[in-house]
């Protein structure tokens, strides 16, 4: 069993995690192949900006978003979310991990950092958690899902934490931290998690003002 | 508007519509990390005392998300009340914005064409009060 959730299952677990991506990719290339318009398109006025110019405009935009309404979880939730990405692909045990069996590794980070960054994001859950506890606009919009969903994104780093300080019986917590790696690869592409991708892809669709491109690739 | 509540509702028609836009719609209700980002963004919530009810997000689930979710098998008395959340809580002014990027104007939009197909809508011009607030 031990071994099957060490070897068979990480492949699976990465293989589900990439192709569900790729078939989420295409799905939705295909939804959108149609280009079609609410309102004939905005006229953009281009204009050559300076430097400082650009700058400015880019701080002055920022007052549009929620970085003007909520700073706090503007931060929170960026951090959390860029931390969640980098952690487990500049750890070192993994990295390690890596070498050993396909002899090939990424740039690691100090384990003091890694430490640290996982207590940061574990930080996060605790912030998150607590505001779909406590916040009633948050509470009148949570279901279990979403606590489930928490606890999938959250396990892997609470088990790694353990992992790492070996608490409790290293075999066990290391197998369940495994294991909690898995299920997050798996539902990630079939899940709110998805958001991981969709993020990104969604950026394309909705109106110029707040996103990257010009928003023309309307469902 | 006694003649909206007199006829049987067609699930049939409803599920089909919903399974037309499925691809996209369940995308968008699944894709909703439930965070309540999007409130601040309504000026609808701010006017009402930041009422929750009045989220953009609240909005779309509490209208496509249960016709999504009951896979179209709904009462009259349930379009009813996604009547007043789809159009009465929300005047479409497509201003809502999701840090994920959901399109949450198509969905309720989108709920409102479906309570459209039942002849479930705000009749302004059969009343004399407002009355259906």
């Amino acid at each position: 069993m031990y071994d099957f959730i060490r070897g068979q299952l990480v492949s699976i677990a990465f293989v589900v995690f990439i192709l569900g991506l790729i078939f989420q990719f295409i799905q939705f290339f295909r939804l959108t192949k149609k280009k079609e318009w609410v309102y004939p398109p905005l006229e953009v006025k281009r204009e050559k900006k300076t430097a400082g110019k650009w700058v400015a405009f880019c701080l002055a935009s920022l007052n549009g978003t929620l970085w003007k309404t909520d700073p706090l979880i503007t931060i929170a939730t960026s951090v959390f979310h860029v931390f969640l990405i980098l952690v487990p692909i500049f750890l070192l045990g993994h990295n390690i991990l890596l070498d050993q069996s396909w002899g090939l590794s990424l740039w690691s980070l100090p384990e003091s950092i890694t430490d640290i960054l996982t207590l940061v994001i574990l930080t996060g859950v605790a912030f998150f958690l607590g505001r779909r506890l406590f916040l009633s606009r948050v509470r009148v919009i949570t279901s279990l899902y979403d606590y489930v969903i928490l606890l999938i994104a959250a396990a892997p780093f609470l088990t790694g934490y353990f992992a790492y300080h070996q608490w409790f019986n290293y075999d066990t917590v290391m197998t369940l931290h495994i294991l909690a790696g898995e299920a997050m690869l798996i539902t990630i592409p079939f899940t709110k998690l998805g958001h991981m991708l969709f993020f990104f892809l969604y950026r394309f669709l909705i109106g110029s003002e707040y996103s990257f491109a010009k928003g023309a690739r309307a469902w | 508007m006694p003649n909206q509540e007199m006829k049987p509702v067609d699930t049939k028609q409803i599920r089909e519509m919903l399974n037309r836009k499925k691809g996209k719609m369940k995308r968008y209700l699944s894709h909703c990390a439930h965070c309540s980002l999007c409130a601040e963004s309504c000026f609808l919530y701010r006017a009402h005392q930041k009422d929750p009810q009045y989220m953009p997000s609240y909005k779309a689930i509490y209208s496509l998300g249960r016709l999504y979710k009951k896979r179209g098998k709904v009462d009259r008395k349930l379009l009813t009340e996604i009547k007043g959340i789809v159009w009465r809580n929300c005047v479409l002014c497509g201003r809502c914005y999701c840090p994920i990027g959901i399109h949450i104007p198509s969905m309720i939009a989108f709920a409102r064409s479906i309570l459209r197909s039942q002849e479930v809508y705000p009749q302004l011009d059969e009343v004399f009060s407002e009355s259906w607030l």
